[in-house]
């Protein structure tokens, strides 16, 4: 079936809609704060939760079967003042302007906004909590330097959180997590500490259920007002409709599939509410859906259509919010991507097969409505069916960058890894890009990018950046004066150590803000084990709470600098490395020849030992060296190659690398070969790429790839597609994600974004619309190495 | 049965790539053995025609650094391939002032140097295709020989193809069809014999076989590749016979089981005579009727893929220093490939595809 003229008109507007600001949520949040000061943070937070709720504009759009905004525009971005709001106030004038991610905002709100809203938080937000506790020499090197970023853990929402509709949400509705919050309640002993504390979270609990009933309520109320109003019989319907849908949930569990659908929404559009968080996760939808479908499809109430319809609008209800961020923070996140992650496929617990109708409807969804979210994930078992291998790569074919698609098996193993029961472990879903999360788990997923190049910067420049000559990080000797290639290694080393525990540092600093002023009921009102515990998520409420993890950035480029020297310093004595170090010094300018013979030494991504080897030993380093730590819980800190689009920022903050790369230049995502030095084939690419002990970097590791369309355009090569990724998950791969389009295309479309607006890629881990980008980003993907072969 | 004779550990490869997906089922690791008794005027491997070691010069990659010339001992500078060649007409001469000693190779810091024709041990060429072994069993793939013309070194062919049809992958073959496996008058002497009993045990053991029927009519044939196709004839149709031999022989043992989708082999290799379709010289509707129709009346079970002329082999020229001076070769179009395709058919013979 084609596309429905309904779902079409509703792609339209969101293919072609800027997003735009509303400060409708900021505001109610703050007037709700101004009335509750004094009171426990908890509690303020929650009846925050409740009074927007109460407050919010209630807009029903044309054509919606799926309803709920985040705000008065159909294309929506919201303001979280209480996390961080500095930033807003620097860049809100230019947000319309800006090359990533640009908002639309009028005169007339920013001046609301200035004289209302900021002047409240003004000394209370996270952002200024971090900032006052964090000293000089932990600025320097990890506060907006693209050397060791943490920004997303204080200057926005977290987000990255699954909710559990299995154990919770959906069987128990929102009228059922409040009875259950007040019968734990009246057990409650509250001279007591700490069943004191734990009221408070109860009373929390019923706040947000609350405030999740009044959201059905409203829409309710709403829907009936139109419909009375509506003179086309059909809509009419259609409103009458969604009244009904709403007055049920997300009060009460769903009785059927478009009652889940509205549910789902309901709790998305809550957690938006509450935090405006990244990574915010559906979850493994095709498990949790599938009983409503096939009880309505048994009772003749839908067939696969009307299904498919309404998934599709989901889709653009996820994709029609848009994520808050700085122009700082775009950079690393591109395309208004907010990594609402949806996982498909994989195994059930018990270890059969878990695909269904509605692991294919929602690969569907995403081919026919090309929108960017949800960010769609694949699990691929060993006995994967062909007809969802098929699904899965007809879908990459496409060439919109998703699914991104996973190894069942080392997912797994990377959350038995951090003490996951193998139930749990089992039942894993995606959460952001490539994070292989729970919806049992407390976690920040995205905490810190580390750059391993600006460690070797820092090694071979006297712990000084290239760039801008300043003293950043620990003092290092003359690089002239090393004597081997494991002396340079020592010295890396000992700068990576650094960035490391200014990592740490700012990590638990931000964790013991939020402590104090970042509780999340919303969010621990999805999880199990909150309730149970009567604790929130930063209390340690959930049954599994992880430390934080930290991403490296640029393992190739370092792998391959380090792997220059060997050969052509040490092995080959081509030159000094004084010549090296002169050569980056002037950008390699005047050292042209030295530059060729650099870059002819072998690459990380062509299954070369040689490199490969250096690129796995560095990736063990960082991983006892971070894991060496203890959070503010006494978990210990998680490694993880997940890249985002964090290659670009952090390689415009470093001077030219040993390998050849220039001043500047992009450096490299996860554990990807760097752009156009995988010259073998993928098979070498995949190889290298598996070499990398996946299963250790519990936080997910991410490998991008460019495929040459024609390959993918028969079924016949999407099978041998299919073979290659089931090879990358035996060899202990998890994830990798193609980008298909071919550069022609590419450029067409940078020269008329206006026929190409609905055109998706792949940016790294996850996609988005190519016009959305900036030109910068554009380039950097066109410039990804092509395997022609295939 | 035919005994195995004793291993011959050394051949010359062009190539072994990895990753080849349209010259046989699955994921594949083609090797190119070189020397070739043809000359076809488009060919794109130049440096396969001769079972001798070269070495090219890639000029888009040397940055000019001298360093080869420093340590070439015949005293042959920078640009090799302007100054190896002492006889241009028969292209690859024995006078070749390199005697690709592989000492430029060695020193080249930017990889412009580098061996187009390399001595291998068998033992060398089955290790790199065994890395590869996980991808042909999820895809159902192996190995194909290629050339040059993969039977001109009989006995090295057959050791590798030995050894991989112990190892259960799946194997092709493709070749010109020129070759002897047949003693028809009686003639042939200890080490011919030995040869086609060598090919003959390489041809029995392949899943698939695809031969070349460049052009139909002889003298056309003659003219473009050297050579007539008298012999190429004659061997499709033993190819014809090969099923029935194999079965009644009861050693159609096949590859490994893959879960690709190959059809079942247990009638012997799967043939695929392939026209490489060049604009101007067999593309016209008669050659390809009257190759259609041969291949229909003497090896019915077989299938016919038109393969369209491309370029690609003009950087090896280059490499070389070999003149690309050939007519000018057309890529047939898209719709008239269709048309050619349907006249196979039409002809009752049934069209592969390994796009």
């Amino acid at each position: 079936m084609a596309i429905t003229d309904r779902v079409e008109k509703i792609r339209q507007n969101y293919v072609n809609t800027m997003p735009h600001i509303s400060y409708e949520r900021a505001w109610a949040w703050t007037k709700s704060f101004q009335k509750t000061e004094g009171q426990v943070h908890i509690i303020r937070t929650a009846q925050a939760f409740r009074d927007t709720c109460e407050e919010l504009s209630v807009n029903i759009w044309e054509g919606e079967l799926v309803v709920g905004t985040s705000g008065e525009y159909r294309k929506c971005a919201i303001l979280t003042p209480e996390f961080g709001w500095t930033w807003i106030n620097d860049e809100i004038d230019t947000f319309p302007q800006r090359g990533q991610d640009p908002y639309d905002v009028t005169p007339e709100q920013i001046k609301f906004i200035r004289e209302n809203i900021f002047p409240y938080w003004k000394g209370k937000s996270v952002e200024e909590a971090f900032l006052a506790r964090t000293s000089e020499a932990t600025k320097k090197i990890g506060v907006d330097t693209g050397f060791l970023d943490t920004d997303s853990k204080w200057r926005n929402g977290i987000g990255e959180i699954s909710a559990d509709y299995i154990d919770v949400l959906l069987p128990k509705g929102y009228g059922g997590i409040k009875a259950e919050a007040l019968e734990y309640m009246k057990k409650l002993d509250e001279t007591k500490p700490a069943d004191k504390k734990k009221a408070d979270f109860y009373k929390s609990m019923v706040l947000i259920a609350d405030g999740m009933i009044t959201l059905g309520r409203r829409y309710a109320e709403k829907a009936e007002e139109m419909a009375s109003a509506e003179t086309d019989p059909k809509r009419k319907e259609e409103l009458i409709e969604i009244a009904k849908v709403c007055s049920r949930v997300p009060e009460n569990p769903p009785e059927s599939f478009r009652e889940a659908i509205q549910f789902v929404w309901f709790v998305q559009l809550g957690g938006i509410i509450a935090e405006n968080p990244l990574a915010w996760n559906p979850g493994r939808f095709d498990q949790y859906m599938y009983p409503y479908y096939k009880a309505d499809k048994e009772a003749g109430k839908i067939d696969y259509d009307t299904a498919l319809e309404l998934v599709e609008c989901l889709w653009l209800k996820y994709s029609e919010w848009a994520w808050t961020i700085s122009k700082n923070t775009a950079s690393f996140f591109a395309g208004y991507t907010n990594f609402e992650n949806l996982t498909v496929g994989g195994t059930k617990v018990d270890g059969t097969d878990a695909t269904n109708d509605i692991s294919y409807m929602a690969i569907q969804a995403t081919r026919e409505c090309m929108t960017h979210q949800p960010t769609l994930s694949c699990r691929i078992h060993p006995d994967c069916p062909p007809e969802f291998m098929e699904a899965v790569t007809e879908l990459v074919s496409t060439g919109c960058g998703f699914p991104a698609i996973h190894g069942d098996r080392t997912g797994y193993q990377m959350l038995s890894n951090l003490g996951y029961k193998p139930e749990d472990a089992r039942d894993w879903n995606n959460c952001g890009c490539v994070v292989p999360h729970s919806r049992k788990t407390f976690e920040w997923t995205s905490s810190a990018s580390i750059s391993f190049a600006a460690a070797l910067e820092f090694a071979l420049n006297e712990g000084k950046s290239r760039l801008s000559g300043e003293q950043v990080s620990v003092p290092e000797k003359d690089p002239k004066s090393f004597e081997s290639l494991e002396e340079i290694i020592e010295a890396w080393k000992k700068q990576f150590r650094y960035l490391v525990k200014h990592g740490v540092i700012s990590l638990v600093t931000a964790q013991e803000i939020h402590k104090e002023i970042g509780h999340r009921p919303f969010m621990s009102a999805c999880n199990e084990y909150c309730m149970k515990n009567g604790a929130d998520l930063v209390d340690g409420g959930s049954k599994y709470n992880i430390g934080p993890v930290f991403t490296g950035v640029g393992l190739s480029v370092t792998a391959n600098s380090l792997a220059v020297i060997k050969k052509l310093v040490y092995e080959e004595k081509e030159c000094t490395l004084a010549d090296i170090i002169d050569a980056i010094d002037n950008n390699w300018e005047g050292y042209e020849e030295l530059r060729e013979k650099a870059l002819a030494c072998p690459k990380y991504g062509n299954d070369d030992d040689y490199v490969d080897s250096i690129a796995r030993d560095l990736a063990d380093f960082f991983y006892d060296e971070v894991t060496s730590y203890d959070d503010l819980y006494g978990n210990h800190f998680v490694t993880a190659f997940m890249g985002i689009s964090n290659y670009l920022p952090t390689g415009k903050v470093l001077g030219a690398t040993p390998e050849g790369r220039h001043a500047m230049d992009p450096i490299n995502e996860g554990v990807s070969p760097y752009t156009g030095s995988d010259t073998s084939t993928c098979l070498a690419a995949l190889r290298s790429a598996a070499k990398m002990k996946h299963e250790i970097h519990s936080g997910g590791t991410l490998l991008n790839l460019r495929l040459n369309h024609d390959l993918v355009a028969t079924k016949r090569g999407r099978a041998n597609l299919g073979a290659m990724l089931q090879t990358y998950f035996m060899l202990g791969g998890f994830h990798v994600q193609f980008n298909t389009i071919s550069n022609e295309v590419l450029k067409d479309a940078q020269a008329h974004p206006e026929k190409y607006r609905s055109l998706l890629v792949r940016v790294a881990g996850y996609s988005a619309q190519f016009t959305n980008l900036s030109k910068e980003m554009q380039d950097s993907i066109m410039a990804r190495n092509a395997h022609e072969e295939f | 049965m035919i005994e195995k004779r004793e291993t011959i550990p050394n051949g010359f490869v062009m190539d072994i790539q990895p990753f080849s997906v349209n010259d046989g089922n699955g994921i594949r690791t083609t090797v190119f053995l070189a020397g070739c008794p043809l000359r076809c005027q488009w060919c794109s491997n130049p440096e396969g025609f001769s079972q001798r070691e070269l070495v090219g010069w890639h000029q888009r990659k040397c940055i000019g650094c001298g360093k080869c010339a420093e340590v070439c001992p015949e005293g042959i500078g920078i640009c090799l391939s302007e100054e190896r060649f002492a006889d241009r007409i028969n292209r690859i001469s024995k006078n070749d002032r390199c005697t690709a000693c592989g000492a430029c190779v060695k020193v080249c810091p930017v990889g412009a140097r580098t061996f187009m024709v390399r001595q291998m041990d068998a033992g060398e060429v089955i290790e790199k295709i065994q890395k590869h072994r996980l991808f042909y069993m999820q895809s159902g793939g192996g190995v194909t020989f290629s050339g040059g013309e993969a039977t001109m070194q009989p006995g090295f062919l057959r050791c590798l193809a030995e050894r991989i049809y112990d190892l259960g992958y799946d194997m092709a073959i493709e070749t010109s069809g020129y070759f002897d496996i047949q003693d028809d008058n009686g003639t042939f002497t200890d080490k011919e014999k030995r040869n086609a009993e060598d090919i003959r045990w390489t041809l029995e053991h392949m899943d698939m076989i695809f031969m070349d029927l460049k052009i139909f009519d002889d003298e056309k044939h003659r003219l473009y590749t050297g050579v007539s196709n008298k012999k190429i004839l004659k061997n499709i149709k033993q190819l014809g016979k090969l099923h029935q031999q194999k079965l009644s022989a009861g050693k159609s043992v096949p590859a490994a089981d893959t879960l690709c989708n190959k059809d079942d082999h247990t009638a012997g290799p799967r043939v695929v005579i392939r026209i490489p379709v060049i604009g101007g010289v067999n593309d016209d509707e008669e050659n390809i009727r009257c190759s259609a129709a041969f291949v229909h009346e003497n090896a019915p079970e077989a299938e016919m893929e038109l393969l369209p002329y491309h370029e690609f082999g003009k950087i090896k020229y280059e490499a070389l220093g070999m003149a690309y001076d050939r007519p000018a070769f057309s890529r047939p179009s898209k719709e008239h490939m269709e048309y050619l395709k349907s006249i196979v058919e039409d002809e009752g013979v049934k069209t592969a595809d390994f796009r």
